[in-house]
């Protein structure tokens, strides 16, 4: 009995129809699980379709550039070439071949190309790039079509999209941006029950306290929350930070203002790191510690991301690189992205943002280095990490003492309480009920 | 008288030219049932000339022959049970299953070996003989080739390095009046292609090809004159080709009227009378049946062999590395 | 380290390898008395005698087959095809004759034979004298082939061709004998067969070439650099077995590649290399492999004619610039 494979939930649960870009496959493939089958084109972007188990591509039963039902079967992994009986319909029926070119039109992601740079396709639709600028492509999560050939042979080339991940950097608004230097104390979002044990959350970089949602939505009914916007983010004042001592300082007057008592916190990557050290240096104040994929845990980190997702100055570019916070690229739709980039959208913000990145994650790596923070730490401490963490490495998860709990989520990237939200909420409100 | 084959000497060409003979005719059999593979090239009828020509040889001599070479295969010491399972494709075989018939090598017995190109063995045993030449062995050189092989260019090239050089080799020409469906004499203007000899300044000789002891006779004086420095010699053997060309021939080209002298000069039966006359005929008959039965023992033998299992031949490779 | 010509620098091979084993000999039209057309066995026969430099009659065919058997029988033939136009005659005993056997009798006899030869164009000896014919001779399993650029390599890789237990065919160019470099002094100073050199470094575009070629992919790299273009040059010295790992190394590195041969384009040893490089470093590529190659048709006599259809540092240089464009 062979697997049909279907688009599944990657189409999306709204679309009718899907498009077939690229079989990756043909047919008597060997395959293992996660290899990729095709890639398929939605509403969204292009996506890739992954196989769920090993085996041989026994049929490819729909054709390159056709357009399929959304639920449509479109192979079958079977144990070996014959093996092509299954449960379901037999046979994808394609419906109408749309005209060449009209498909990629209609994409949403096509209307953002800027006038001047026209997105290079082919007649036939297809993207033509040479295969070294596919694979950085791939690799830094860049839509082809949003990049301009600069070769008289119509081709994406390399440098290509090597200038268009650094424009993404740089931002195009083209003047030079200054780097503001606000005072003021940190902003920090209050809500929530009058009584009961207190929460205090810190963000992660180019985030901002509006990220909690819905996790603090649920933990509010119960406790008073405390979200602080760090320095360059949100609502909080925008000046250069200096190193990450400086921040941990303005963290902790920002915590030491409130005086809470017993508070349980809960820190996202850099506001992971920054959640430890005030753990460290705050002992008596802390009752417990959520880290969620925490920083400052080992040097590696992904600076292309920093950059790229500091100076994002079109929504297109940032949504290339929300893309790989997350492992389920589904995740970041549009709604998502327009919000997202609405709360960016002031160029100081991003500025401010960019250069605090390069303080704080210069040469691309973390030199700040927490773990001895964390086998000090005494209060009750859960880290929870996603496996498919691309900008942070989970395994830095594994040098937690014993007395830390660790939760390291199978297909989860870096944002676990985007992407299990409800996991998540019981993790933290198990520990601080067992407190 | 010198040169001459000893009684000991006939018995064992006798008994070496009824086992390629029982060899053809099981092969045959298997053949019609259509249990072998590629064509099977008989030699029925020409076991003389092969045969005889290596017993006049040593062991480190060596030879090359044709496509149509058991009888050179049997006579230069090959075992039956390894023509077999080469043959049938076995592990065993003398290639290890990757020649068949045509192309067998054994550097053992000096069988430098069956060649399916018509012509390439003539060169080829003049290139040993320059080896000899230049190492100074006390060795020869000697290619069984047909009278089709004798028209080619390299047939022309090669006899005049040989005559130039004064090259150990023997040029044996086993002329069965066909090449492929072709008379002999739609090949070549001439009838005793030995005349050619005298253009390489060398020795030219007919022979009876259907008489082994006269087959060996001539091979021997070419070899004592080949190793005495003399250089080399054409033996124009004649025979006759009596079971077609091979295997897929549909015939039709051979008469019956021009087969049956040839038939009734069987060489096989005339080795056997001759050995009657000498030894008697029980041990004339002892002799072939245990022939026959060495061939029976190696075909239960080869076709229980195993099969070889592929392997990429390294050595051939495109790429320096290990791809 | 001496300085020689590339002619002298094989003649050097060929005393100091005959001198180690009397079972290496020489044979080919002129080779003896003469001293090769192009002085390659100068003063070998004097040296050695008319055994083991051999002056033949002019048949290409048989003294291939007998270079081929002569190698199975002890000996260490080195036979010298005196213009690679001539290969055509020597195929039956390469595709059917040592191709066949090498494989056929493996573990019974070794192959060690040399075919010496010359091809190339460049000094008006017309269509049947000019040719460079590396694709067809490559093409033949079991073979090993080379192509030296420089009197070193020259040197080296006859050394190793003939100390090596495989046929070994020797690509010489009619061009490169009166060149001159250093040679390593010593007797055993060899090359190894399947290893490529990088020549130039460079890290914008990969030049990939052989004997002449060679020194016109040095030429291109020249004009290129007044661009600013850093090309980088490899002499892949042996062209079977090709050395696959100094290909992609280069290629990781410039994600272009430029091939070049004198040969013709068509199913020629660049198409192959060509192919190669898509098969094996497709995701490096920044631009489709460019080839430089003779175009296919016969080679003219008249100068302009003649340096029309050779590929040069200047069209290689232009091959280079639209895969950067």
């Amino acid at each position: 009995m062979a697997t049909p494979i279907t688009a599944g939930a990657v189409a999306g649960e709204y679309m009718e129809t899907l498009v077939i870009v690229e079989w990756r496959v043909g047919v008597g493939d060997t395959v293992a699980e996660g290899d990729v089958l095709l890639t398929i084109e939605t509403a969204k972007a292009a996506v890739d379709v992954e196989a769920p188990c090993a085996g041989v591509v026994s049929a490819i039963l729909a054709k390159a550039e056709s357009e399929v039902p959304a639920a449509a079967v479109l192979c079958l992994i079977g144990t070996d070439l014959s093996d092509v009986d299954y449960d379901g319909p037999k046979v994808a029926e394609p419906t109408a071949v749309k005209t060449p070119g009209t498909t990629l039109v209609a994409q949403p992601v096509a209307s953002f190309a800027a006038p001047q740079s026209p997105p290079t396709a082919s007649p036939s639709g297809r993207v033509i790039a040479s295969p070294a600028a596919r694979r950085l492509a791939r690799s830094a999560q860049l839509d082809l079509r949003m990049v301009h050939a600069s070769s008289p042979s119509g081709r994406i080339k390399l440098r290509d999209v090597t200038g268009a991940m650094q424009s993404a950097v740089a931002g195009s608004s083209g003047a030079p941006v200054i780097v503001p230097n606000e005072s003021g104390p940190l902003k920090v979002h209050r809500s929530g029950a009058a009584h009961g044990a207190p929460i205090f959350m810190i963000h992660g970089f180019a985030s901002d306290a509006q990220s909690w949602y819905p996790l603090d939505r649920q933990l509010a009914k119960d406790h008073p929350v405390y979200r602080l916007d760090l320095p360059n983010h949100g609502a909080s004042p925008k000046r250069p930070v200096g190193d990450f001592a400086n921040l941990v300082r303005e963290v902790r007057e920002a915590f030491d203002a409130l005086d809470l008592d017993g508070a349980h916190v809960i820190g996202h990557s850099l506001g992971g790191a920054l959640a430890l050290a005030l753990a460290d240096t705050r002992p008596r104040k802390v009752a417990s510690l959520t880290l969620l994929a925490p920083g400052g845990l080992g040097p590696r980190i992904h600076g292309d991301f920093i950059k790229g997702i500091a100076g994002a100055s079109r929504p297109e570019s940032l949504e290339a690189w929300l893309k790989v916070m997350v492992n389920d690229a589904r995740m970041i739709d549009a709604p998502f992205v327009k919000a997202a980039f609405a709360a960016r959208s002031q160029p100081e913000l991003r500025a401010a943002q960019r250069h605090m990145g390069e303080t704080l994650f210069a040469d691309g790596t973390q030199s700040f280095d927490l773990v001895a923070a964390l086998h000090r730490l005494i209060c009750p401490t859960r880290l929870v990490w996603g496996r498919k963490d691309k900008v942070l490495d989970w395994r830095d998860a594994l040098q937690a003492p014993g007395h830390v709990g660790l939760h390291l989520l199978p297909d989860v990237g870096h944002v676990p309480q985007l992407e299990a939200p409800d996991l998540c909420l019981a993790i933290i409100t198990s520990l601080i009920k067992s407190i | 008288m010198k040169n001459a084959p000893s009684t000991e000497e006939l018995k064992d060409i006798h008994y070496k030219m009824v086992v390629t003979r029982e060899l053809e005719e099981v092969l045959g059999a298997y053949a019609k049932e259509g249990k072998t593979r590629g064509p099977i090239h008989r030699c029925d009828g020409q076991e003389a000339v092969g045969v005889a020509a290596c017993a006049a040889l040593r062991t480190d001599d060596y030879v090359c022959t044709t496509h149509r070479g058991h009888h050179v295969y049997v006579g230069k010491g090959l075992s039956a049970r390894g023509i077999i399972a080469e043959i049938f494709g076995r592990e065993t075989g003398y290639c290890k299953g990757r020649g068949g018939h045509m192309l067998l090598g054994d550097v053992s017995t000096g069988m430098l070996g069956g060649n399916a190109i018509v012509g390439a063995g003539i060169p080829a045993a003049t290139g040993m003989a320059l080896s000899i030449q230049i190492l100074k062995q006390d060795r020869v050189s000697m290619v069984v080739f047909g009278d089709g092989a004798a028209q080619t260019g390299i047939c022309h090239e090669a006899m005049n390095m040989a005559g130039l050089w004064k090259l150990p080799v023997i040029f044996l020409l086993e002329n069965n009046q066909y090449g492929l469906t072709v008379r002999q004499e739609v090949q070549s203007p001439v009838a005793d292609l030995s005349i050619r000899a005298a253009g390489y300044d060398m020795p030219g000789e007919i022979v009876d090809g259907n008489d082994a002891e006269a087959v060996y006779r001539a091979v021997a004086v070419a070899a004592e004159r080949a190793r005495r420095g003399e250089g080399p010699s054409l033996i124009e053997a004649k025979t006759y080709r009596v079971k077609g060309f091979s295997t897929s021939d549909m015939g039709g080209y051979q008469s019956d009227e021009e087969m049956a002298p040839w038939l009734e000069r069987d060489p096989i039966k005339l080795l056997s009378a001759k050995l009657t006359a000498l030894v008697g005929a029980d041990a004339v008959l002892a002799i072939e049946a245990e022939a026959c039965a060495e061939v029976a023992r190696a075909f239960e033998a080869a076709l229980s062999d195993p099969f070889p299992t592929f392997e990429i031949h390294a050595p051939s490779a495109a790429y320096s590395e290990t791809l | 380290m001496t300085l020689m010509r590339y002619a002298e620098a094989l003649n050097a091979a060929l005393r100091e390898e005959m001198q180690r084993d009397p079972s290496v000999f020489l044979f080919g039209e002129d080779v003896g008395r003469y001293g090769g057309v192009f002085k390659v066995s100068k003063g070998l026969r004097d040296e050695f005698g008319d055994a083991r430099v051999r002056d033949t009659p002019i048949s290409e065919q048989a003294l291939t087959a007998m270079a081929v058997t002569a190698a199975m029988s002890g000996t260490k033939p080195v036979l010298e095809i005196m213009y690679a136009d001539f290969l055509p005659l020597s195929l039956d005993a390469l595709i059917n004759q040592a191709s066949v056997f090498s494989y056929l009798w493996e573990g019974q006899v070794d192959m060690p034979f040399v075919l010496r030869t010359q091809g190339g164009g460049g000094v008006g000896t017309g269509a049947q004298h000019a040719k460079s014919l590396d694709a067809m001779v490559c093409h033949i399993p079991g073979l090993k082939v080379v192509a030296p650029a420089t009197p070193a390599d020259a040197k080296g890789l006859l050394k190793s061709a003939i100390r090596d237990r495989q046929p070994v065919i020797f690509l010489e160019h009619k061009l490169l004998y009166n060149t001159r470099g250093e040679v390593p002094d010593g007797d055993d100073v060899l090359v190894p067969i399947g290893k490529a050199k990088v020549v130039v470094e460079g890290k914008h575009v990969s030049i990939f070439a052989s004997s002449k070629m060679v020194i016109e992919a040095e030429n291109a790299a020249k004009l290129l650099a007044e661009d600013g273009i850093e090309a980088e040059v490899i002499d892949l010295r042996t062209l079977r077995p090709l050395d696959l790992d100094a290909i992609r190394q280069s290629i990781a590195k410039t994600n272009h590649a430029v091939v070049v041969n004198e040969g013709w384009t068509f199913c020629g040893y660049a198409s192959e290399l060509s192919a190669t490089i898509m098969e094996y470093c497709f995701d490096d590529l920044d631009a489709p492999v460019a080839r430089v190659a003779m175009p296919d048709m016969a080679i003219p006599y008249s100068e302009p004619l003649e340096m029309a259809v050779l590929p040069n540092a200047v069209k290689i240089a232009a091959a280079a610039r639209k895969a950067l464009a």
